[in-house]
């Protein structure tokens, strides 16, 4: 077995070892999930009557080739780097030269602490502010984050998953009407998938019953109101990030997409009106093959899924619309600059996949957030895919190819089995509920630490070429200013002092009164974010009508008095 | 196991304030208890002294703190703090996560005695431990 001791690279190497090196088979030949490859396929391993019964061209039903029967002729993905620094301002900053070096879509995630549903004056957020995403806590910072870019004409991907979702859907729509538009004129998304974000860390701000119901209050609110917006981005990338296999990533990530739809199917929406604008955010890990075969049998899986047990009757309700985040979880701090090769793979199998809008993770993900250089090296890895390699020229180029044919089968089946394992308990609600799924990630990831630790899974720079410790980080580290930090904290100390208290406090009770009427929580959002409310505000008033803590720390209690 | 002589090393292994990346923590906490060492996870949201006043509690040879959102520069300084304060120094202090390779001697300036970064092998943080831990 090939070992290496990290602090002893410059250990000497005999000749024996460059013929041992010379003669070197694969020591596995197992796919990342762990499925057993032959060592070809042939004709016998795709059924005759396939293709025009589950594969189908690109365009057509059950979309097994892609949505759209040109792909990328007809338009390119979106090259969407996720960005998200300190404050409002240092976000905007990153967002400017992203988009003048050539990104085509916006894309900011939250921080820690906006995501739990706390303001930057909370003891447990003063700490955190910013350090892991944009803070944002008011109508003022959305107007910060948002300034001179025309809300009408650019497509804005707002990464805010838990029950935050709503405020920051209620603040930008908010912004935006401030600025003379329209919701309806609106084009991006908002990941709005709190029901995931419990796996995340999110367990307090994302109780199931509110997930469901702040969740599906943004999915109804913008169907009705928000024609081009997509409204959720179910998020089995994240999922992915805690060790599971590709099948249980599409598996889980269905489930989770499941409850959302039958709660809206509950609330009397047509799944050919609401359908069309659900989408995914998917990972791609660095086994290429697996990766396209996986979205390959999660597009035909989600076509005849909403067909056959939702009654969908459009194509665009059947499509499984995605974005893709390159896998953080397979980058490491040793040998850094490697991570832009395996970036690079992963981005390349989301393109063979036939990607709608992609994130290129940075060299530096496992060592801080992205440097402007490492931020701009991502973004280049997008162009030299779309404008070098010729990878756009062909939809589907991999479909007929017996392997990933057979491969995408394989995904098939394995989904199908660990749905109905779901499925037999209940549900998954219940596989939630009963923290199943809980144990399935922990055993996983378990597991993968063992298959690098036992070299079953070889990984340069870990177990396999590894070299003593760098001496700095390539392209320099990102910080996040603490000034900007202090600067969010007092800004929302001197909202709370100044603004029209009665006018949030009539709002704040309208939001109150709208939940506990089982009304959709939205249009009372827009109006406390209006009257400037904040974002813990707005959370911990609905949190408390479903009975939680109006703080989800539980250390402050509601400023209202209602 | 087979080391039934031995004292089994305990450990604490804890995340500390907001960040919710827990993957490798929880995965730490059973391989730890695998190489036969009492492991207590004191999980998510926990502060300088909510973690030493359980290390102090649970009377533990070890602590180990994962990191994982940039917040590694600002906690620790305050954990080490919280621990002189106590006079609960003489224990082993091991951080895990994801760190750019300059803040690992800023780290182990502050009182922290060995820093993993993600990659690290098994084998690499169980030796250092059974091999380091002082009492």
């Amino acid at each position: 077995m090939y070992q290496e001791d990290k602090n002893c690279s410059d250990k000497e190497k005999s000749w024996d070892d460059y013929l041992k090196a010379y003669y070197e088979k694969p020591s596995s030949f197992k796919s990342w999930s762990g499925y057993d490859l032959k060592e070809i396929y042939t004709p016998d391993d795709v059924p005759k009557d396939k293709y025009q019964k589950d594969i189908g061209d690109a365009g057509q039903f059950p979309f097994t080739r892609g949505i759209h029967a040109n792909m990328f002729r007809g338009r390119l993905w979106t090259k969407r780097e996720v960005v998200g620094i300190g404050s409002p301002a240092d976000t905007h900053a990153r967002l400017k030269y992203l988009f003048e070096n050539g990104g085509s879509g916006l894309n900011t995630i939250a921080d820690v602490t906006y995501e739990m549903g706390l303001d930057p004056d909370h003891p447990k957020a003063i700490n955190e502010v910013g350090l892991t995403g944009v803070n944002i806590s008011s109508k003022k910072d959305m107007e910060i984050l948002t300034k001179d870019i025309p809300l009408d004409k650019v497509s804005w991907s707002l990464i805010t998953a838990s029950t935050a979702a709503p405020v920051t859907m209620a603040q930008y729509i908010a912004v935006a009407q401030d600025r003379g538009f329209d919701p309806a004129v609106l084009r991006g998304s908002i990941q709005n998938d709190p029901i995931h974000f419990r796996y995340c860390g999110f367990r307090p701000a994302c109780p199931l019953d509110l997930s469901v119901k702040l969740g599906s209050d943004v999915m109804e609110y913008c169907t009705k109101h928000m024609p081009k917006w997509y409204y959720t981005t179910v998020n089995m990338y994240d999922l992915r990030e805690q060790g599971i296999t590709a099948p249980q990533e599409v598996a889980f990530g269905f489930g989770i997409a499941m409850c959302y739809i039958e709660e809206l199917l509950r609330r009397g929406l047509d799944i050919d009106d609401f359908a069309p604008r659900f989408t995914f955010y998917v990972s791609c890990h660095v086994d290429i093959f697996e990766e396209v075969a996986k979205i390959r049998a999660a597009r035909r899986m989600w076509a005849k899924l909403l067909k056959e047990k939702y009654g969908a009757k459009t194509e665009k309700a059947m499509q499984f619309r995605f974005a893709v985040h390159t896998a953080g979880c397979s980058l490491l701090p040793q040998q850094p600059l490697n991570n832009i090769v395996r970036i690079s793979y992963e981005s390349l199998s989301a393109v063979l996949s036939g990607v709608q809008s992609l994130h290129c993770c940075s060299y530096d993900e496992p060592m801080c957030l992205p440097t402007e250089k490492g931020h701009l090296q991502a973004l280049r890895t997008q162009q030299i895919l779309a404008y070098e390699t010729g990878v756009t020229n062909v939809a589907d180029p991999l479909g007929g190819s017996y392997y990933v044919e057979s491969l995408t089968d394989k995904m098939e089946e394995e989904v199908l089995k660990i749905m109905k394992q779901v499925e037999d308990l209940g549900g998954m609600k219940a596989a939630i509920e009963t923290e199943w799924l809980d144990h399935v990630f922990e055993d996983e990831a378990v597991q993968r630490q063992k298959e690098i630790d036992n070299n079953e899974k070889l990984i340069v720079g870990v177990n396999i070429f590894t070299e003593g410790l760098e001496k700095e980080t390539p392209l320099g580290v990102q910080r996040i200013s603490p000034q900007s930090a202090k600067q969010q904290i007092e800004d929302v100390k001197e909202l709370k002092r100044t603004r029209d208290m009665q006018k949030l406090t009539d709002a704040i009770k309208r939001l109150r009164d709208d939940v506990a009427d089982d009304k959709n929580a939205i249009p009372g959002m827009i109006e406390a974010t209006h009257a400037m409310g904040t974002t813990a505000e707005l959370v911990g008033t609905v949190r408390k009508v479903f009975g939680y803590h109006y703080d989800p720390m539980e250390i402050i209690e509601s400023p209202f008095n209602l | 196991m087979a080391k039934t002589k031995e004292k089994k090393i305990k450990a604490i292994v804890t995340k500390v304030g907001l960040d919710g990346h827990d993957r490798g923590a929880k995965v730490v906490v059973s391989l730890l208890k695998e190489a036969g060492m009492e492991v207590i996870y004191l999980g998510l949201f926990q502060t300088p002294e909510t973690i030493i006043k359980a290390a102090i509690d649970e009377d533990v040879d070890v602590i180990g703190l994962s990191y994982l959102s940039g917040e590694h520069l600002i906690f620790t300084p305050l954990i080490v703090e919280e621990m002189k304060k106590n006079n609960f120094d003489d224990v082993l202090l091991v951080a895990g996560g994801t760190f750019p390779v300059e803040d690992i001697p800023l780290m182990e300036e502050m009182g922290i005695d060995r820093v993993f970064r993600a990659g690290s092998l098994t084998a690499e943080f169980v030796s250092f431990i059974k091999e380091n831990v002082k009492r």
